[in-house]
């Protein structure tokens, strides 16, 4: 008997995973493929290397990665272990990526199918809970994290035991637990992932922070943009009170527990803590000011806890094995594992969980597998639009929260786009900043006029328009944001542009004072030209260009019309002979 | 207690209860931290960052609007750090926030003043007020409103539709107007310093600074070499466009708040070392009283004067000396009153030479339009090469032909000599026109330029002696319009003032922001923008025609009729921010010396929305504070406001962005009372919307037996709004615009309604001077069947047969209104809800034979409206000029 899985997360439904769901089944149903059991699990976040699909014969796991509904019908047609279903085959190097990796949050995330709780069961789950249930106190639970070291996966890391003690010692009895699984940060999908491969892990965790500061309600506030997420919490919710595990006094416990979905409408500052809590109130997504903070006056007035899904994941796993178990790992500081989502310009992306202490070059070098292209390493960004950038000399700084904050960056909710010698640092900040400006929920002065005042000054450095004291006046402004804003998304809008400052300031002068980008990348301060020497007429470029800008004859020299230019950078992509320059 | 907290601001010992902000415990206190997005209306908000101040200790700025007072704490409120916080965030909405502060007439003006203001006052018929208005600014409105070159005119957008608003002859109007009223308007006088000033120089500057110091409370005499005050305004310009006696007339009412007036006495060297020894200060304001030489061969013959000199020697009364042919040369004002006078002098023949073309010719267009009515020849691109005489006697002028050449820098086109041609023109008498200097004798020992003029720092007018001042015509760049050294005068006064109490003045401290405005619309925007508004005929002030003024000195323009002036003035359209007087962000701006370019960038998408019969958002100048939708929201429940849009894109508009009027607005104008800026205003109580300086009084509305608290704004006797007294939440619609008619008569009265209506009626007559054919009455629901029975008695005897209608903020009271006001009423802690409504119902008052139907009113003159007061003492009696104020409501 075989078990067919295909890994149906998102990812892998966009790499076509569901055609060769499709191909396989029919083949099974045909009786093509015969003595197979079909069915799918969520994302081992080796995103680069969908389709996968496990097969699991008796006594082990065999992995085959990019496959089609070719491998399907060879497996039909030639069976396991040949040649040509070997050539499917999950290379060493992959799995040596994901031996160096140490999964908690993610512990089942690829392994199991996340649409049946019996999977999560068999994998252990709901015994935490069982345990929590069955004799331990309130405290009991909040000591256990104490001493785990767990602090909050949703970017500020906020020892998690504290805000539960703060709302279970909040007067009142109707308190409330919210899930933050808005993940609004651009390129991360680290929530996503847990959601939508392990929610049985999700729900085990909210249940047992709902236990312990008292909670009889709790919400997953869910980005809208996440469709999947929600069916399969959807899904498992339904599963979760179908077993007893939700709803009236659970597992006979006296505890009991509603839970329920509310899809977010997809603003980024709707992840903040207080805007959410406004947000699923039916206001305008918009923070409130702090104090009062969320466990002494939250949903609906009432003390509140709000933790994000990574940091929820982790909580089973904690109870199950001991506060220790999980402090044991990682540094003085910073506790257990983080989820990353590597990307940018790196070769081998995707979600990594590693343990705290590993350094960004471990991480970039030996999981990611270096720059793409073999190019220069640059810069990393931590922590999206609010994070900030760590150049190349810093690479051996280690994943702690506060050796990456000493370094202008933060540890963020788990970005991480690496960057070659090809970005434009001022354009990267400019970027980041164009995301955060439109982001802003537009209350206060400093976030919704400040951002966008600095974003008109990054964008006319980039044009070629910087004026001297440019610089000095984004340092100001960036102070007076980080001053003077009420929320996390106005405090950490400038980091982008002051560590990009603090650490590539002579890109910034480069474009101000020289106009002149070192990266070669901003449009309006480069210009293609062509080697005559180099040019063997090949008229390559000029069919390849837009704007027929490229003018010559067969195997003469051709050349560029810098006024017709759009500046595309096509016929240097396509030229044979290295002819092409940026000046 | 425990519930009482130590602790200090700025070093001073306070005490706050449990739960207080910072704020709130400051205040108390007497100690103004500025704030954007505050009132104790609605809940902390947090949004501005302006209210930030310092804790000892605390790495962090706070907001002192949401941050609690805590035992022991040490705040400082205006540390450089706080200061710097501040100014950004100040900055920053600046950068996003469009319009004009002050009209572009009122920054045209170089004195400053305020022409909106008088001219929307005059468009009210508030001419006292608008009097009172130009002479806080200088003491010559009649004068000045005849001769200035009006530059506010040329920058009127008026024009784009059909003319400027004619500034200068409506300021003449209100200056004609006080002078005819002898008793009107004594400014007040500060109370005496016991310092003495010394002010040389009778003419425009002298007066002015004389007169502005004299109300500081200043001692001050004004020396002058002439035998009348008034300097140029006298001896420089023709009696025909400025009479005497207004000058005479407007010189006795300085002389009249105590200015010692000495004519005849020119001052030397040693007399001003005399004043300089007497006085605590001195301004020299001598004028620029030599004419210009054009340095050409035959200027010194017998028959070339210059034109001031012959202008003067016609003001004294003199022997011209002017003969049968004149010339004058030049194309300034100077130059008009010269050959207009040379005309009425008896020349017969008058010739202007001008080396460009009328197009370039400084002088006024209508000077030179009527300088050629009354038949003086110009000769353009004429320019005098030689003075011709004959035994030493005028008696011709050699004159190179010109061209008009390329552009020059200024965009002029200059004028180039047509290789050879010559015109010779034979006369008797050639007047130079060309320009005007200073000769500063007795005043050597003062720094002066190369020209010769005076010295005096541009910011404090001191000259290069210590206490002695100068500014005007006689000083730096020379001579210009009169207007411009009165603007110096009124500058100068400041700064002597500053001085005598031992300070020194800079200017450079004056609020920029004053002048603050977006860019300049173009014609078609303006358009665009007054859509409404049609073209109307020029109103021509009377005047005799050429032929009849020609022969005399006499004055030929006869100034506006009442009626005139108010069509005139009400053609304003008002660009002026409607909130200059009130707006936080100005106030502060100009506090922390904010630059309003530093941070400039985009402007958000905006305009303005005439939202319903008496609220105007103009969402270009609104700064987001939130308090317009909070306080819509959490304090009257309605919602009619919110915010859309994310980042910068962020606006407030109504709800589901239709128009105002079609959400659960209830035009309570509360919004209107928060919003820190311009963006929400209110339709004035008076007819025409006008920016004025406000005095606020407590009052008791009157609309119910709530009596809720009020404050009646007022500029003057001019009524400008109502809004809640301080600590009253809220008004309901009535009590906020129920009260808003253009004129109110208050009449202490009682209940002897028959000697009430007379007197008004009286007094109409007399004074209001208003048509009394077709009266009408109005009576509130707020009175008794019997006291509206005893008014419509009294009313017939006074007036005959009147239609009788009732009136509450124009409207019937229904039970709507009532639900309103005691819905403010429990927004304002009262428990009790009013069910004993004061007086009758519409129904009531139908049965004593008083009919709802306003329609009655509609073709009357005037109404007289009974109850409808806005202060206690004097429930009252109120005229209503212009029955189709009711059409608004
Ligand atoms: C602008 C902004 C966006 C945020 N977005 C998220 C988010 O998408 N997901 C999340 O878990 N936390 C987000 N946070 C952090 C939350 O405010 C909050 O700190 C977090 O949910 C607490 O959970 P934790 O303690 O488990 O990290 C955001 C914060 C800010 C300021
Ligand atoms: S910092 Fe920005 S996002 Fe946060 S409350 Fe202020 S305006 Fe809104
Ligand atoms: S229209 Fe009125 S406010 Fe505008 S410039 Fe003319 S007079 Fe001044
Ligand atoms: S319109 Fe509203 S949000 Fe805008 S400045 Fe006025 S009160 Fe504030
Ligand atoms: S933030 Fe305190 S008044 Fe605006």
């Amino acid at each position: 008997m075989l078990r067919i899985v295909v890994g149906e997360g998102s990812c892998g439904i966009a790499a076509g995973a569901a055609k060769v769901y499709n191909r396989l089944e029919s083949l099974i149903n045909d009786g093509v493929l015969k003595d197979c059991e079909l069915s799918v699990t969520g994302c081992i976040g080796m995103c680069y290397l969908e389709p996968i699909v496990d097969v699991y014969t008796d006594n082990e796991r065999i992995t085959f990665v990019k496959t089609d509904e070719k491998f399907a019908e060879l497996l039909a047609e030639k069976g396991l272990g040949s040649e040509e279903v070997n050539a499917y085959l999950i290379p060493q190097a992959d799995v040596d990526r994901l031996d160096k990796q140490t999964r908690i949050a993610l512990r089942n995330c690829g392994n199991i199918n996340p649409e049946k709780i019996e999977d999560y069961i068999a994998a252990g789950g709901y015994e935490a809970l069982k345990k929590v249930l069955s004799g331990m106190s309130q405290d009991d639970v909040i000591n256990v994290i104490k001493v785990s070291g767990l602090a909050g996966r949703g970017g500020a890391g906020f020892p998690t035991w504290f805000k539960w003690n703060a709302a279970k010692s909040s007067p009142g009895e109707e308190k409330y637990l919210i899930c933050n699984a808005d993940e609004g940060d651009p390129g991360a999908f680290m929530d996503r992932a847990v959601i939508e491969s392990d929610p049985h892990n999700l729900i085990e965790g909210m249940l047992i922070g709902a236990y312990a500061i008292g909670a009889k309600e709790a919400v997953v506030y869910v980005r809208a943009e996440y469709p999947l997420a929600i069916i399969r919490l959807t899904n498992a919710i339904k599963q979760a009170e179908a077993k007893g595990y939700l709803g009236e006094n659970i597992m006979g416990s006296g505890f009991s527990c509603k839970m329920r979905i509310k899809a977010g409408a997809g603003a980024f500052v709707c992840g903040e803590e207080t805007a959410l809590i406004e947000s699923l109130e039916g206001q305008r997504g918009m923070p409130r000011l702090k104090p009062p903070f969320p466990a002494q006056s939250g949903y609906w007035h009432k003390p509140s806890n709000i933790n994000n899904v990574e940091t929820f994941a982790n909580v089973p796993w904690i109870m199950a094995n001991g506060g220790e178990a999980f402090s044991s790992m990682g540094t003085e500081d910073s506790k257990g594992t983080k989820v990353f989502a590597l990307t940018g310009k790196i070769k081998k992306g995707g979600l990594v969980e590693i343990p705290m202490g590993m350094t960004l070059r471990e991480v970039i070098y030996d999981i990611g597998n270096g720059i793409k292209d073999d190019k220069e390493f640059k810069a990393v960004q931590m922590g999206g639009p609010s994070g900030g950038c760590i150049p190349k000399d810093l690479l051996d700084t280690v994943i702690d929260y506060k050796k990456l904050g000493a370094t202008g960056a933060i540890m963020g909710s788990g970005g991480m786009v690496v960057m070659d010698e090809t970005t434009c640092m001022v354009d990267m900040a400019r970027f980041f900043l164009d995301f955060t400006a439109k982001e802003s929920c537009g209350k206060c002065v400093p976030c919704r006029l400040g951002t966008k005042r600095m974003l008109e000054i990054l964008t006319r450095i980039v044009n070629g328009e910087g004026k001297e004291g440019d610089i000095e006046l984004l340092e100001e402004l960036c102070l007076s944001i980080k001053d003077g804003s009420l929320c996390g998304l106005g405090q950490t809008a400038p980091n982008p542009v002051l560590t990009t400052l603090k650490y590539f300031r002579h890109e910034y002068e480069a474009h101000i004072r020289d106009k002149k980008c070192p990266a070669k990348q901003c449009k309006s301060l480069i210009s293609y030209t062509i080697i005559a020497d180099k040019c063997k007429g090949c008229t390559l470029c000029a069919r390849n260009c837009p704007v027929e800008a490229i003018s010559g004859s067969v195997k003469q020299p051709h050349v560029i019309d810098a006024e017709k230019c759009i500046k595309c950078g096509k016929c240097k992509d396509n030229c044979k002979f290295n002819a092409i320059e940026i000046n | 207690m425990d519930n009482v907290i130590n602790l200090k601001i700025n070093g001073k010992e306070v005490t706050a209860v449990k739960g207080q902000t910072i704020l709130q415990v400051a205040k108390e206190n007497g100690i103004d931290i500025p704030n954007m997005c505050y009132s104790e209306k609605v809940k902390v908000y947090g949004a501005c960052g302006v209210c930030v101040v310092e804790a000892k200790g605390m790495p962090k700025l706070m907001r002192s609007c949401a941050t609690m007072a805590a035992e022991g704490m040490d705040i400082e409120t205006e540390t450089p750090r706080v200061v710097q916080a501040r100014k950004v965030a100040l900055e920053l909405m600046l950068s996003d926030h469009k319009g004009d502060c002050r009209p572009p007439c009122v920054k045209a003006c170089p004195a400053g003043t305020d022409c909106q203001g008088y001219v929307g006052l005059i468009a009210n018929g508030k001419f006292d007020e608008a009097n009172k208005l130009v002479k806080d600014k200088f003491p010559l409105p009649a004068s000045i409103g005849r001769v200035c070159p009006h530059p506010c005119e040329q920058k009127c957008r008026r024009q784009a539709i059909d003319d400027p608003v004619q500034i200068a002859f409506l300021k003449r109007f209100v200056g004609d107007k006080a002078l005819e009223s002898a008793s009107s308007c004594t400014p007040d006088i500060a109370a005496d310093t016991g310092k003495k000033v010394a002010v040389i120089g009778g003419g425009p500057a002298g007066l002015s600074a004389a007169y502005h110091l004299r109300r500081m409370g200043h001692g001050v005499t004004i020396f002058d070499a002439m035998p009348h005050m008034g300097g140029m305004l006298r001896y420089g310009i023709p009696e025909y466009r400025l009479p005497n006696t207004v000058v005479d007339a407007e010189v006795k009412a300085i002389e009249n708040m105590g200015v010692k007036l000495v004519n005849n006495t020119k001052i030397n060297a040693e007399k001003f070392n005399e004043l300089k020894a007497d006085y605590d200060a001195v301004l020299v304001a001598i004028g620029a009283w030599t004419s210009s030489k054009m340095r050409i061969p035959g200027e010194d013959a017998k028959g070339v004067m210059g034109g001031i000199d012959f202008l003067r020697k016609l003001a004294l009364k003199e022997e011209s000396g002017i003969g049968k042919r004149v010339a004058v040369v030049g194309g300034g004002n100077t130059a008009m009153d010269a050959c207009r006078s040379a005309v009425r002098a008896g020349a017969e023949e008058v010739y202007t030479f001008y080396r460009r073309t009328r197009e370039e010719m400084p002088a006024d267009k209508v000077e030179v339009n009527e300088a050629e009515e009354e038949g003086v020849i110009f000769k353009f691109l004429c320019n005098p090469v030689e003075i011709l005489s004959k035994d030493g006697v005028v008696c011709g002028i050699k004159a190179q032909k010109m061209e008009l050449g390329e552009p020059d820098a200024s965009g002029r086109r200059s004028p180039v000599p047509v290789e050879g041609a010559f015109e010779i023109v034979e006369l008797d008498t050639v007047i130079m026109a060309i320009g005007q200097g200073t000769k500063a004798e007795g005043f050597e020992e003062l720094e002066l330029t190369r020209k010769g003029t005076i010295v005096a720092d541009e910011k404090t007018y001191m000259t290069s002696v210590e206490g002695v001042f100068a500014c005007g015509d006689a000083t730096n760049k020379g001579a210009d319009i009169a207007i411009r050294a009165i603007g110096e005068a009124i500058n100068a006064a400041a700064s002597i003032n500053e001085y005598l109490g031992g300070k020194k003045r800079t200017f450079a401290e004056t609020s920029q922001y004053d002048l603050y405005s977006s860019v300049e619309p173009t014609f078609e925007q303006i358009r665009e923008k007054h859509s409404d508004k049609a073209p109307v005929q020029k109103i021509v002030m009377s005047h005799d025609n050429a032929e009849e003024r020609k022969t005399n000195f006499n004055e030929f323009m006869h100034g506006f009729t009442e009626d005139e002036a108010i069509r005139e003035a009400s053609k304003c359209l008002e660009c002026g921010c409607m909130d200059y007087y009130e707006c936080k962000l100005i106030n502060y701006a100009n506090r922390y010396d904010c630059q309003p370019g530093r941070l400039a960038g985009s402007i958000h998408k905006a305009g303005i929305e005439d939202c319903n019969e008496f609220i105007i958002r103009d969402t270009a100048k609104c700064v987001l504070c939130g308090l317009c939708v909070r306080a819509c929201e959490e304090v009257t429940g309605n919602t009619a406001l919110g915010l859309v849009g994310r980042g910068f894109d962020t606006i407030v508009a109504p709800e589901m962005c239709l128009a105002l009027d079609k959400s659960k607005c209830t035009a309570c104008g509360l919004c209107v009372s928060l919003c820190p800026t311009g963006a929400l205003t209110e339709k004035p109580a008076m007819k025409k919307a006008v920016p004025l300086k406000q005095t606020r009084e407590e009052s008791v509305c009157r609309f119910c037996t709530n009596g809720c608290k009020t404050e009646v704004v007022k500029h003057g006797t001019a009524l400008l709004k109502v809004e809640p007294a301080e600590g009253v939440v809220n008004l309901c619609h009535n009590g906020r615009f129920g009260v808003c008619d253009d004129d109110f008569a208050y009449i202490e009265c009682g209940s002897d309604y028959e000697a009430a209506v007379n007197a008004i009626v009286e007094d109409i007559k007399a004074t209001v001077n208003l048509d009394l054919s077709k009266p009408a009455v109005a009576i509130s629901a707020l009175h008794t069947e019997a006291e509206a029975k005893a008014l419509m008695a009294a009313c017939k005897k006074a007036l005959g047969d009147v239609p009788v209608f009732t009136l509450s903020g124009g409207k019937k009271l229904s039970g709507k209104d009532l639900e309103l006001s005691n819905e403010a009423n429990k927004q304002n802690g009262k428990d009790t809800v009013s069910d004993i409504y004061f007086g009758v119902s519409a129904d009531g008052l139908a049965k004593a034979g008083v009919s709802s139907d306003m329609n009655v009113a509609k073709n009357s003159t005037v109404i007289l409206a009974f109850g409808e007061d806005i202060d206690e003492k004097t429930l009252g009696i109120s005229v209503v000029k212009l029955p189709n104020v009711f059409e608004k409501l």
